[in-house]
């Protein structure tokens, strides 16, 4: 392949004074292809694998430790789910090259903007405390002291954000996404029963002991961990960073895929996980626990591997969730918001962003806050508000007169609204669950 | 309105393809979506946005109810 950087001046240049386009020469169009892939690859796969973060990893790794391989069949059929919603967000943000909160002000007015802007910064909040709370966690069972470790995490996060290059941010995040492959390495370790695994992942059915409230809580949960409100918001705004342009929207659609494959099977590997330890007669508590149970009979590097993949999954779900916040806001103020502006000139932007970490990662370290309550907030508040950040994104992709021919098509439209009433449904149910705790049978 | 426009990166020169990273490559022209103003909702969409509304408070003030419970602020537990 040729790799020659081509200069070649942009188009109008006569009249006006504009960059120069710089370009890469191929010889081939699969190089080419490739190539173009590559450069348009990142916002999918992040926005899916950040979404595998600290509350991710705690709930698939409980679905297995609870249930075993039979709750595979429901994170399977939760593939199509989250690739067809961040589709439409592919679509929308490649159109207008504008972010979700920026569109919903724009096209259903001030009230809902801001009501959709309230709800989205509380719940991120609340979820990036529960990434610092598993942070925390992670780093005393591995022996850290935790006042120490999280600032520097948290500085971490930080630095690798505010460099001014969207580029160095998403090269160092895409990085920590391929990280999480680490999990197929433990699953495999941990010698997993593969027919009971082929089964459950291809069978749906229900398991032992039928419907019951603890059930419904983690089917929910498993619900609202996979397809999340802030997800819309920051692919879109990723998108509108990056400049992807109209001839990227099919490599867009790919990286999208991509990432949704890999976000389902990694969390298929929390549940393998979580059954080795059913398996073995452990209780579960929390994944750090899990990770020092299963270290116990399949060695320290599961062990530690587990309590680190931990730590990546809250990081990658930190950056992501503050920078979707950070972008929201800072689309709804008018202020600059991209990662590719230096500190000075985008320092709002910045401070949201420097503001919902050091927040989110000073409240874990006072002694004695309400983390098993927030928990129960962010999955409960997730769970009602996705259904309606949904409606809205579907009712833009259908504004013919704004996307043209990207606004859905027919059979999108079946898909979509099959999708919101079942998360209507099972918000109905959390709601109904929330309101009378007795409902569905104990276990 | 959106449309396909023709990829400046790709293009072919001389039997050869110029690939551009979207972020060096010129700014594309997109919809202008501060032309268009408020989107046109039929009294039904109306309607079902009033009552998600109503349904999301609704639903905020129980989840905020039920954490205070068990918050036991309240000065016991449910």
């Amino acid at each position: 392949m040729n790799n020659k950087v081509l200069i070649v001046p942009a188009a109008g240049a006569a009249t006006e004074v504009v960059a120069p386009v710089r370009g890469r020469v191929v010889k081939s169009k699969r190089t080419r292809d490739l190539l173009t892939f590559l450069m348009v690859f990142g916002p999918g796969l992040i926005v899916m694998v950040a979404d595998n973060d600290a509350g991710a990893v705690s709930t698939y790794s409980q679905a297995g430790a609870q249930y075993g391989t039979h709750l595979l069949w429901l994170v399977l059929l939760l593939l199509p789910v989250t690739y067809f919603i961040q589709e439409m967000v592919v679509r929308l943000g490649i159109a207008t090259g504008k972010g979700h909160a920026a569109m919903i002000y724009q096209r259903f007015g001030k009230w809902w903007g801001l009501f959709s802007l309230v709800d989205l910064e509380l719940v991120n909040f609340l979820t990036l405390v529960t990434e610092f709370a598993a942070i925390n966690l992670a780093l005393t069972k591995m022996g850290f002291d935790p006042r120490l470790g999280v600032p520097l995490v948290a500085a971490g996060l930080v630095l690798i954000t505010v460099t001014g290059s969207y580029r160095r941010w998403e090269r160092t995040v895409v990085l920590l996404c391929l990280l999480d492959l680490a999990w197929f390495a433990i699953a495999f370790g941990l010698r997993p029963p593969f027919a009971q695994v082929v089964r459950g992942s291809l069978v749906p059915g229900l398991p032992p002991g039928g419907i019951t409230a603890d059930l419904m809580f983690l089917v929910i949960a498993i619900v609202g961990t996979t397809v999340a409100p802030w997800q819309l918001f920051f692919q879109q705004s990723c998108i509108a960073d990056k400049r992807l342009r109209f001839a990227d929207v099919k490599w867009a659609r790919l990286d999208t895929f991509l990432g949704a494959c890999i976000t389902i099977t990694v969390a298929a590997c929390m549940m393998i996980a979580g059954n080795a330890s059913l398996a073995h007669g452990f209780k579960f508590t929390d994944p750090a626990q899990m990770a020092v149970d299963l270290g116990g009979f399949a060695g320290g590097f599961v062990r530690n591997a587990i309590l680190l993949l931990m730590i990546n999954a809250a990081v990658l779900g930190t950056t992501a969730i503050s920078l979707s916040s950070a972008w929201a806001y800072g689309e709804v103020r008018g202020w600059p918001h991209s990662l590719q502006l230096p500190w000075r000139q985008a320092k709002g932007f910045y401070l949201v962003y420097v503001l919902c970490v050091g927040a989110a990662a000073g409240l874990v370290l006072i002694p004695g806050a309400p983390l098993q309550l927030i928990i129960l907030g962010v999955q409960v508040l997730a769970g009602v508000m996705l259904p309606s950040a949904i409606i809205f994104l579907q009712l833009l992709l259908n504004d013919k007169e704004l996307l043209g021919e990207y606004a859905n098509k027919p059979w999108n439209n079946w898909v979509n609204w099959s999708i919101i009433t079942v998360l209507f449904a099972l918000s109905l149910i959390l709601a109904a669950q929330v309101a009378a705790p007795n409902l569905f049978p104990a276990a | 309105m959106a449309t396909m426009m023709n990829p400046i990166e790709n293009e072919e020169l001389n039997g050869h393809f110029v690939v551009i990273h979207p972020l060096d490559d010129r700014p594309e022209t997109k919809v202008d979506t501060e032309s268009f103003g408020p989107m046109a909702m039929t009294a039904s969409v109306r309607l079902s946005l009033l009552s998600l509304r109503a349904y999301l408070l609704l639903m905020m003030l129980l989840v905020f109810y039920r954490v205070v419970v068990l918050a036991g602020w309240f000065g016991h537990h449910a």
